[in-house]
C-alpha cells in the first residue's frame, strides 16, 4: 500500500477510535512531507539532507471539554495508546462549550487540491543547478570571501477528516534556490546579503532553462553595496521599505487582527472594525484562490472554506480573522483562521520611482531585530540600507533604530509600488512612508 | 515501541552501511520523545495536549561535508534506507569497518529526575495553574486577562557513533510561562514571563507560583509608567541576568565555530587575542544542575563541559561542534547540538554567561550622567559577519545624573559586537543567570539560557523619539 494511503487510512482509524474512546466529536489531520535539501560552500558540496516525514494530529471534542494529540507512529497499537492518554486528560480539563467543529455552511466540500510539480527531479539536475549558482560568483571577484548556495525541495500531503463529515486533501510542492554572499569591508567586518528564488515548479529556479543563474550574482551585488556603512543623524526622515522586507511592518497589523490577540485584548485593532485605521493608500486583499502562487489555497487548518476578501479597504478594516474558536468566544461570525496569499495593492512603480517620489530619505533592505508591542502599537526595529539624496542612492547605513506606533505608521504611508515578489504568500510591493522617528548619531 | 532500544550490533550493521561510499565518520541518534501541556485561559484550564515522537537521524561526514538522513520507521529495512542516504556525501567505494568495540560513555547526571513526567497526571499539575491565576488577580485590580501554559517534555536519547561511542541521556525540560494584561483607563498593557528547568514533576513547587506571580505583577505595571525613551547614542548599564542576551547575539554566536571555519565571523580571526579589556572573563557552559542550556552529553556523543570563550579579555576558545575541532584541530567543546533526531547538530550555545566584576551595581549608575539602565530584554539577532546585533529592550529606566528616573519601555537597542565589548567600561558583582524559557533559533530551535551581572556600556544606538 502506498504511503499517502495508508496514512488516509489511519486518520480514518484515529478518527473511529476517538470516537469508539468517548470523544463526542474529532477532527484529524495526516501529513507526509517529503523534502530535499543540498548546500553547496564555495566550490564544495557541504551538505545534503534528505526527509521523509509523517505525522497525525487529533483534535478531541470529548464531553464538552477539548484538547489536542499528535504523534509520528502511524500505527494501530501507536495511536491507541495516545488516545488512551489524551481523552483521559481532556475528561480532567475544564468545559469549554465554545470549542465546536467547523459548522457545515462554512465547511469546504469541494474536491482535493492540487498546486503541485507532477513527476521528480533528479539529484544530478538539482546539483547542477546549485552549482551552477556558486559558480556565477566564486572566484571572480577579489572582496567575496564565501559564497553559499541552498537548493530546496518539499512534496507536502495534507488530508483532514472529521466527525461530522469534513473529508478534504491537498498537495503542494515547492522548489527554491538561494545564495548568500560574505564581502570583505572596512576593517574586520565582513558584510553579507541574501538571494532567494522558489516557485511550485522547478522552473522557478531555472532548472529546464539556459539562462544563467543570477541568484548569487544578485547576492554578491547586495553585499559589496553594503561595505563601509555609517550612520546618519537621529531625525523624521520619509522611508522607503523594500518590497522584501516589508512585510515585518505588516507582521504586527495581521497579528492584532487575529482572534486569539482580539478574544484576549491584547489588540491594538480591537473594537475598530470598519473603522479608519491606515492611509487611505493602503488596501489590503486576502485572494486564497489564485492558482500556483504560495499561499493557494482551499480550505484553513480546520477545513474552513476560504474566500477572497478585501481585508482592509482604503485604510478601513473590514475583518478579523477569527477560527470557529474565537468567533464563538467573541459572539461573532468566523470567518478564517488566518490569512492565505496577502495581496497589498499598489502601482508607483519599483524603488526607482518610489525614491524619485521621496527625494530625500532612508531606503530601508533589511530589519535587524526589534518588536512590536501588540497591545499599544508601539515599536522599535533595527534596520539597515541606504541614504537617498536626490532620488538617488548615497551611501549605506546601519545601526540605527526606526521607531513609532503601528497606527501613526500606516497613516503615515503615501505610495506603494507595483513589484511585490511571487515568492511569498504576503505579496507585498515596496512601500513609501513620511515622516518616521530614526534614531542614530 | 521505543525507538531508541537498539542493540550493538544492529548499531554496527548500520554504521558501516552509513559509511561504505567512503565517509570518514557516521553517528546515530535515536530518540523519542513526549510532550504534555496545559492552558488556562479565561480562569480555566481547558486546553490539554499529548504528543510523542521518535526516530533515528543519520549522519556521515566526509572532511567537513556532512549527509543525513532521518526515518520515523523502526523497520530495519527503513533504518538502513537512510544510512545509504546519508552514506552519498561521500562518492567513493570503499567501505569502513566500524570498530568492533564499542564503549559506553559514564556520564554525571545534571538533571536528576525525582518524580518523571510519565506519573504527574494533569490532575496535579491543574491546580498549579488555577493558584497563579488566584494569585495574580488578587494582587492588582487592573488585571484583566490571565494566560499561563504549563509544559513539559521527556527525551529519550541513544547515541553510537563510528568511534566506538555509545552512550544514553534522559533530558527531562519544564516550562511554565505566563502572561497578564491590565486595563487602567482605557490604556491596556500586557507583559510576559517564564521559568524553565531541565527537572521532572519536582518543578512545581509553591515557591514558583509567588516568585512568578509577583514578578508578572510587577512588570505589567510598571508599563503604565513607562515611554519610549528619547532616541540616539548614549551609555548603557545592563542589568544583571537577562542582559545575557548581550553575551549571546553580541558575541556567541560569531564565536560559534561553523561560520568561523567558513570564514564568515567578524571574530574569525582573533583567537588568542584581546577582544574586549582586561577583567571580562565569558563562557559557555552545559554543566550548571538543572539548567535549561545544560546537557549530560551533547548530540554527537561529547560530555557536555564548561567552555572559556573570553578568558580575562582574550580570545580563548570558539564553541565546537565535532566537525569544525577536527577543522581546527582542537577537542570539541560538547556544542554540538540539535533540535531533534530530525536535524544534523550544529555548533550551539548552551548557558552563556560572563564571569562577576568587582563593583556594586549602583557605583555604574552613579558614574553615567545621561543614559539608559534596561533589565528585561526579547527577540535578540545579530549579523555574524558584520557583527551588529540588536535585541529589544521591554523595560528601563532612563539615568539621569547618576540616578535611575523615568522609566522607559518598547525600544530597540543595536550595536556592533566587537565595539560593544571594547566599550564595556564596568562590570558589577551581582552576577546571575536568567531561568526564563530562552530559545535559539539558529537554523533549528534550542533551548539555552544566559546570564550576566549588571555592564556598563560606554555607547550603544538606542531606538526612540527624536
Amino acid at each position: 500500500m502506498k504511503e499517502k494511503e495508508l496514512l488516509e487510512q489511519m486518520c480514518g482509524y484515529a478518527l473511529e477510535m476517538s470516537l469508539k474512546k468517548g470523544a463526542k466529536q474529532a477532527r484529524v489531520t495526516a501529513f507526509r512531507d517529503v523534502s530535499n535539501g543540498l548546500t553547496v560552500l564555495n566550490d564544495s558540496l557541504e551538505r545534503i539532507q534528505n526527509a521523509v516525514e509523517s505525522a497525525l494530529m487529533i483534535h478531541l471534542f470529548v464531553e464538552g471539554r477539548f484538547g489536542t494529540c499528535s504523534t509520528n507512529r502511524t500505527d494501530p497499537a501507536g495511536i491507541d495508546k495516545l488516545l488512551d492518554d489524551a481523552i483521559a486528560s481532556v475528561r480532567l480539563l475544564a468545559p469549554d462549550n465554545c470549542r465546536t467543529l467547523v459548522p457545515s455552511v462554512l465547511r469546504y466540500e469541494g474536491s482535493p487540491l492540487y498546486s503541485a510539480h507532477r513527476g521528480e527531479i533528479g539529484t544530478a539536475i538539482k546539483k547542477s543547478r546549485v552549482f551552477d549558482c556558486v559558480a556565477s560568483v566564486h572566484g571572480k571577484n577579489p572582496s567575496l570571501i564565501s559564497v553559499t548556495a541552498d537548493y530546496a525541495d518539499y512534496r507536502r500531503w495534507v488530508h483532514m477528516v472529521d466527525s461530522a463529515g469534513l473529508n478534504c486533501t491537498s498537495e503542494e510542492t515547492w522548489y527554491s534556490l538561494s545564495a548568500e554572499c560574505s564581502v570583505r569591508g572596512k576593517g574586520d567586518k565582513r558584510p553579507s546579503d541574501w538571494n532567494y528564488m522558489g516557485g511550485i515548479k522547478p522552473g522557478a529556479i531555472g532548472i529546464g532553462s539556459e539562462a544563467p543563474c543570477r541568484c548569487a550574482v544578485n547576492a554578491l551585488e547586495r553585499a559589496l553595496a553594503k561595505r563601509d556603512p555609517r550612520k546618519t543623524a537621529s531625525g523624521k526622515y520619509s522611508v522607503i521599505v523594500e518590497n522584501r522586507v516589508a512585510s515585518t511592518l505588516l507582521g504586527p497589523v495581521i497579528e492584532a487582527m487575529s482572534g486569539n490577540a482580539l478574544q484576549q485584548q491584547n489588540s491594538f485593532l480591537l473594537n475598530k472594525l470598519g473603522e479608519r485605521v491606515a492611509s487611505p493608500v493602503l488596501t489590503l486583499t486576502d485572494d486564497p484562490h489564485r492558482k500556483g502562487n504560495p499561499g493557494y489555497r482551499l480550505f484553513d487548518s480546520e477545513g474552513m472554506a476560504t474566500v477572497k476578501r478585501t481585508i482592509i479597504d482604503a485604510g478601513r478594516l473590514n475583518l478579523y480573522f477569527l477560527n470557529t474558536y474565537y468567533a464563538n468566544k467573541m459572539k461573532m461570525n468566523p470567518t478564517i483562521s488566518s490569512p492565505s496569499l496577502l495581496l497589498l495593492k499598489g502601482g508607483h512603480g519599483d524603488v526607482a520611482s518610489l525614491a524619485g517620489l521621496m527625494k530625500n530619505g532612508i531606503f530601508v533592505t533589511g530589519f535587524n531585530g526589534g518588536n512590536c508591542n501588540t497591545a499599544t502599537g508601539d515599536f522599535s526595529y533595527g534596520i539597515e540600507g541606504f541614504f537617498v539624496q536626490d532620488g538617488q542612492i548615497a551611501y549605506p547605513i546601519n545601526e540605527m533604530v526606526m521607531t513609532g506606533n503601528m497606527t501613526d505608521l500606516w497613516n503615515q504611508l503615501t505610495a506603494a509600488g507595483n513589484d511585490a515578489l511571487t515568492t511569498s504568500s504576503w505579496q507585498i510591493p515596496s512601500l513609501l512612508f513620511e515622516s518616521i522617528e530614526f534614531a542614530g548619531i | 515501541m521505543d525507538l531508541t532500544t537498539v542493540n550493538e550490533m544492529d548499531s554496527q550493521k548500520l554504521l558501516n552501511l552509513a559509511l561504505r561510499k567512503g565517509g570518514d565518520y557516521a553517528d546515530l541518534y535515536f530518540e523519542q520523545s513526549s510532550f504534555h501541556e496545559i492552558l488556562l485561559r479565561d480562569g480555566e484550564v481547558n486546553v490539554a495536549g499529548t504528543h510523542n515522537e521518535g526516530g533515528l537521524g543519520i549522519r556521515v561526514v566526509k572532511g567537513q561535508n556532512t549527509g543525513y538522513a532521518f526515518t520515523e520507521s523502526s523497520l530495519p529495512s527503513d533504518r538502513e534506507e537512510a544510512a545509504k542516504t546519508a552514506s552519498y556525501i561521500a562518492d567513493g567505494t570503499v567501505t569502513v569497518k566500524t570498530p568492533v568495540r564499542i564503549a559506553t560513555l559514564k556520564l554525571p547526571d545534571r538533571y536528576r529526575i525525582l518524580s518523571p513526567w510519565e506519573e504527574v497526571s494533569p490532575q496535579e499539575k491543574m491546580p498549579f495553574l488555577y493558584q497563579l491565576n488566584d494569585r495574580i488577580f488578587s494582587a492588582d485590580k487592573r488585571v484583566k486577562k490571565v494566560t499561563a501554559r504549563l509544559s513539559d517534555s521527556t527525551s529519550r536519547i541513544t547515541f553510537y557513533n563510528s568511534l566506538g561511542v555509545h552512550c544514553t541521556d534522559v533530558r527531562p525540560l519544564a516550562s511554565l510561562s505566563v502572561t497578564c494584561l491590565m486595563e487602567n483607563n482605557g490604556q491596556r498593557e500586557t507583559a510576559t514571563a517564564s521559568r524553565s528547568f531541565r527537572m521532572g514533576g519536582e518543578f512545581l513547587q509553591p515557591d514558583l507560583i509567588e516568585e512568578l506571580a509577583a514578578e508578572i505583577i510587577a512588570r505589567t505595571s510598571f508599563l503604565f509608567r513607562a515611554r519610549q525613551p528619547v532616541g540616539g547614542e548614549m551609555p548603557v548599564v545592563m542589568a544583571a541576568g537577562s542582559s545575557g542576551i548581550l553575551l549571546h547575539e553580541a558575541v556567541g554566536h560569531a564565536f560559534e565555530a561553523d561560520f568561523v571555519r567558513k570564514n564568515m565571523s567578524i571574530f574569525s580571526d582573533k583567537m588568542g587575542k584581546r577582544i574586549c579589556p582586561k577583567g571580562i572573563t565569558v563562557i559557555d557552559d552545559g554543566t550548571i544542575p538543572g539548567n535549561r542550556g545544560s546537557l549530560n552529553v551533547d548530540d554527537e556523543g561529547v560530555p557536555g563541559q564548561k567552555t572559556y570563550m573570553v578568558t580575562d579579555g582574550i580570545l580563548t576558545s570558539f564553541l565546537h561542534d565535532r566537525i569544525s575541532a577536527r577543522f581546527f584541530q582542537v577537542e570539541p567543546t560538547g556544542n554540538g547540538r540539535r533540535e531533534s533526531f530530525r536535524h544534523m547538530p550544529l555548533p550551539r550555545m548552551r548557558t552563556t554567561y560572563m564571569e562577576n566584576g568587582t563593583d556594586p551595581e549602583k557605583e555604574l549608575i552613579a558614574s553615567v550622567k545621561k543614559g539608559l539602565y534596561v533589565d528585561s530584554f526579547s527577540n535578540g539577532q545579530v549579523q555574524i559577519g558584520a557583527g551588529d546585533f540588536t535585541f529589544y529592550v521591554k523595560s528601563g529606566y532612563l539615568i539621569e545624573n547618576g540616578k535611575l528616573t523615568r522609566p522607559i519601555k518598547d525600544t530597540n537597542i543595536i550595536g556592533n559586537g566587537p565595539q560593544t565589548l571594547a566599550r564595556i567600561t564596568d562590570v558589577a558583582n551581582n552576577g546571575i543567570i536568567d531561568n526564563g524559557t530562552w530559545t535559539c533559533g539558529k537554523e533549528q530551535s534550542c533551548a539555552v539560557s544566559c546570564g550576566m551581572p549588571s555592564v556598563l556600556i560606554s555607547s550603544l544606538t538606542v531606538g526612540g523619539h527624536v
